[in-house]
């Protein structure tokens, strides 16, 4: 059983690859219906899977392709030409077989599904023997198949020579005399291999003088054209040869170049190998982080050169490996673009339009995943266009367009990402059209169908529940299907840009990232918090003064070059604890997403990093504008930034209190009443020390805060308890010392005035200099009077004379 | 770490030489912590590792207890505060403070705890059901320990792991 599994598994991948072919090859068929190369790819499909499946004994499928194999095969001699009646009996057919090979796949069985209907038509395609009945009556009941198919298949191919009509006959001579012809040929092949020189023989007396040396070194002569319909029994012997030289010549070189170059490997391992390379990124994200500090460290250093050369391999290396494995992921789009010439030609058909299909591109490739993902949003797409774009011949032609309209669908390569782009020459979107829709169906208001763009209003499209078709149509105007297409793209981290012109046309692009393992972030900063926002939501950063922020009906907003971007702050959405604000200056980071916009506000930009990404795992999922996790170089670990969860967040956000916040402090800090409004904080390790400086400032009356040490110091600073007027800094300090303090203190715009006091006993000029770097405005040195101290307090917190 | 994990296993040792148990079916292998003023026990299989604190990132929307993500050897894994989660206050992280990593299935996550104690031999017959008040599905008692001088209480790992916001 195990055996038959495996079988079965190779049996369906094999099959489902040659009709994802097979519906591009029928299309192209149909309009050039002479192309023998084509016609016999396709009619080895139907063979190759009708005999697979007979060994499987799957008769139902075994039955149809036989069908179908009959109808094909007369085509390929020229018996039976194809117009688009026969053609829609193939193509029907063919669905069935992939409904039959869907259903083998879920239950390795192919009941179920009613063949009887089109294989009576296909066998009246092929010549109306009327021997129908038979497997119509048969498929009622699905058991008596297994016996009578087979039977039925052998009848027709071994008794049943006299019934036969003279095409079939003929068919049958040729088949027979094929694989003869083939056998012989292969013999030869052999000898010739061999060493051995064959003489030229016709190998059956009726054949004419064989080209057969030519076919073994050079590429066979494009096939003649097909003879006319019907030609006597006996005479098409000339034409057998030339028919069968492709066939015999092409599987043979197929053969022995495919083996060698392609190997089948469970998609699970490649994910594992994604992994590892993940972690190898991280890995090296880390090492350049170590090495910058060491370059800093041990500047001018001998070895350094060394480290550094390592460090740029290792580097180097990893990112060619990690695009090497994102390769092996990559499957060329062309995987999913062959569905739709079918599917243009079954629209067109239905709606009673011409329309052409040009693909380009299809060789570009994209991750597996992302693959498997954009097929729905285009069918959606190219359907709309079918549909709502192209307008009907008569109307084409009114206009004085060409009667046949024109799709045009390709895919290129653009920087980091993909851009997939659905352009055709139809009516174009009325923008106006679009608004008043809308408006009907109370998707947007009077004022925002006033103040929007056309670019917002071809977005209009995308908002569910929108339709613009007059009528509803099979095809579509359901209002699902663009909703849909938005919200797939963005799941991708891709953006749709649409553009177009009233009765010319429209362009519709799709920009996706190449993978979704790893991507290239922006590092923002606000506060003490790092937020990742992948790069590819990233329109431009902008510095802005904080004077340029507007409010406009309790939301904030800035105009940014001649549009009006609304505003929301990282640290409003992510619920960041905002302590010190106060800068003049913002940064904002322009979102896009699709068609829409918004300007994210952080405190920093940090930088472009390559990111991989991490799930928070079952038990912190679903946060609502979280999307995972990433590793930073120093191991901490920064949240990525979900861009369509955070625009709909921003919605619900009130303007930003960036304004009030940074007057509030130096407001109530101005105000001193009496001696006790004064604050200082004493920060020193020594307790001894700490309480002489709080004996020395006490008669003063003023409220003294005490702090361990520098890391301590900041945190009661930053707490936002009290608003000091000076600080008293020892230099000598564990975990953080009075430097750095004083350093980090001046980072923060509203204590860039804050005095700072050094209280140490290091007396160097150098230590002295190190300090008035660092931000400090006095040096007093241990040991020092109490009185002294407290002038110098005094004087820098402006002390007012009348409490003293 | 080595030096508490000499305790522990001094102290583990002790105990069985104590109670002469032997590694029957019998018996449940815990890990003892405090948390507040209490002390609680999880199934030593449960627990993937313990650690010393280090720094985490914090994780927005999600209730008090759960202070965020840290990154464990590659893996970004949820910290959960327990004392927030039994609703004491907060305090400072000391010396003591460890964070258990628990596993259950796929599920793993750090716990914030006050001290560890030591691994706790205990025979089945020993661990009683959890007083009634609180012994539902939805508890996330286990039962009680009892132990010669004192009781602990047993939690479950599956309920600490489940997400219950």
């Amino acid at each position: 059983m195990d055996e038959f599994q495996e079988i079965l598994q190779d049996f369906l991948v094999e099959s489902f690859e040659l009709v994802e072919k097979l519906d591009e090859d029928l299309v192209e068929l149909e309009s050039n219906p002479e192309d023998l190369e084509l016609l016999n790819g396709i009619f080895r499909v139907a063979h190759t899977v009708k005999g697979a499946s007979s060994f499987l004994n799957f008769d139902v499928l075994t039955h149809l392709t036989h069908h179908m194999e009959d109808v094909l095969n007369k085509a390929r001699h020229g018996d039976l030409i194809l117009t688009p009646d026969i053609m829609d009996v193939v193509l029907e057919s063919i669905d069935l077989m992939k409904e039959l090979l869907n259903v083998i796949r879920d239950t390795s069985a192919d009941a179920g599904v009613d063949v009887a209907a089109c294989v009576a038509r296909l066998d009246k395609v092929s010549g109306g023997t009327g021997e129908v009945e038979t497997p119509a009556a048969v498929e009622a009941a699905p058991e008596p198949v297994v016996e009578k198919a087979p039977a039925a298949e052998a009848e027709e191919e071994e008794l049943d020579y006299d019934s036969m009509d003279p095409d079939e006959i003929e068919a049958e001579i040729e088949r027979l005399l094929n694989q003869r012809q083939d056998e012989d040929k292969a013999k030869r092949a052999a000898k010739i291999a061999a060493g051995e020189s064959v003489p030229d023989m016709p190998v059956t007396p009726s054949e004419e003088p064989e080209p057969e040396p030519k076919i073994e070194t050079a590429p066979p002569p494009p096939p003649p054209p097909p003879p006319p319909p019907a030609p006597k029994p006996v005479t098409p012997k000339p034409v057998t040869p030339k028919v069968e030289e492709p066939k015999a010549a092409a599987p043979a070189k197929r053969a022995s170049a495919t083996v060698e170059q392609t190997i089948r490997v469970d998609v699970k391992r490649l994910d594992h190998l994604m992994n590892l390379i993940g972690e190898l990124v991280l890995a090296k994200n880390r090492l350049i982080k170590i090495n910058d500090d060491v370059e800093e460290r041990y500047e001018g250093e001998e070895f350094l050169e060394e480290l550094n050369q390592v460090v740029s391999i290792v580097s180097l290396v990893t990112t060619d490996l990690q695009i090497a494995v994102m390769k092996t992921r990559m499957l060329p789009i062309g995987k999913v673009f062959n569905k739709f010439p079918r599917m243009i030609r079954d629209l067109s058909r239905e709606l009673s339009k011409d329309i052409e299909l040009v693909i380009s591109g299809e060789d570009t490739e994209l991750d597996k995943s992302i693959v498997e993902e954009i097929g729905d949003p285009l069918v959606h797409i190219i359907r709309n266009s079918c549909d709502h774009g192209v307008e009907t011949p008569a109307i084409r032609t009114a206009a004085g367009k060409d009667a046949k309209g024109t799709i045009d669908l390709k895919a290129y390569n653009e920087g980091n990402q993909i851009v997939i782009q659905i352009d055709d020459d139809g009516k174009g979107l009325d923008t106006d059209m679009l608004k008043n829709k809308s408006l009907e169906k109370g998707i947007i208001t009077e004022k925002e169908a006033d103040n929007m763009s056309d670019k917002e209003a071809f977005g209009l499209i995308f908002k569910p529940g929108f339709s613009t078709a007059a009528a509803v149509t099979s095809v579509s105007g359901r209002g699902v299907g663009m909703d849909v297409v938005k919200t797939n793209i963005e799941k991708l981290n891709g953006m749709i840009d649409i553009e177009s012109t009233l009765g010319s046309g429209t362009s519709i692009k799709l920009k996706i990232p190449l993978t979704l393992a790893i991507i290239q972030a922006l590092l923002v900063g606000v506060q003490e918090e790092y937020y990742a926002i992948p790069l590819a939501s990233v329109l431009e950063t902008v510095r802005i003064s904080t004077d340029e922020i507007y409010t406009v009906e309790g939301k904030s907003v800035m105009r940014l070059r001649d549009e009006v971007l609304s505003l929301v702050h990282i640290g409003d959405i992510f619920e960041v604890e905002r302590i010190l604000d106060g800068s003049e200056h913002a940064y904002v980071v322009v979102l896009g997403l699709g068609t829409s916009k918004i300007g994210l506000i952080v405190d920093t930009l940090v930088g472009q990093e390559e990111i991989v990404i991490k799930s928070l795992g079952d038990y912190l999922k679903g946060i609502e504008g979280i999307a995972g996790a990433t590793i930073r170089g120093d191991g901490g670990v920064t949240l990525i930034v979900d861009v369509v969860a955070l625009m709909q967040m921003a919605k619900n956000v009130k303007a930003t209190a960036l304004i009030e916040s940074s007057s509030s402090g130096s407001a109530a800090s101005n105000e001193k009443s009496k001696a006790s409004d004064y604050t200082v904080m004493i920060v020193d390790d020594s307790k001894t020390d700490r309480t002489i400086m709080r004996k020395a400032l006490e008669p003063m009356g003023i409220t003294l805060v005490e702090a361990n040490d520098g890391q301590e110091a900041l945190n009661v600073l930053k707490s936002g308890d009290y608003n000091f007027d000076a600080m008293l800094i020892d230099i000598e300090m564990p975990r953080m010392d009075g430097y750095t303090l004083a350093g980090e203190i001046k980072k923060y715009n509203k204590y860039k005035n804050l005095p700072l006091i050094a209280v140490t006993s290091r007396t160097g000029k150098s230590d002295r200099m190190r300090g008035v770097e660092s931000g400090m405005v006095e040096y007093i040195t241990k040991p020092y009077s109490a009185d002294y101290l407290a002038s110098v307090v005094q004087r820098n917190v402006n002390f007012k004379s009348e409490f003293l | 770490m080595s030096d508490k994990l000499k305790q522990i296993i001094d102290k583990q040792g002790a105990q069985q030489a104590d109670t002469g148990l032997d590694q029957s079916d019998d018996i449940v292998q815990l890990v003892g912590f405090i948390i507040g003023e209490e002390e609680y026990a999880v199934p030593i299989l449960a627990i993937q590792e313990i650690i010393k604190p280090f720094s985490w990132t914090r994780v927005p929307q999600v209730p008090p207890y759960v202070l965020g993500v840290f990154n464990l050897r590659g893996a970004v894994i949820p910290l959960i505060d327990l004392r927030a989660k039994f609703g004491l206050q907060s305090k400072k992280q000391s010396d003591e403070t460890r964070f258990i990593v628990m596993r259950h299935g796929e599920d793993v996550a750090g716990f914030v705890i006050d001290r560890l104690t030591m691994a706790i031999r205990i025979k089945k017959e020993n661990i009683g059901a959890a007083p009634d008040t609180m012994n539902s599905e939805d508890s996330m008692i286990d039962g009680v320990g009892k132990q010669e001088d004192k009781i602990i209480t047993l939690l479950k790992v599956n309920k600490l792991l489940e997400r219950d916001f």
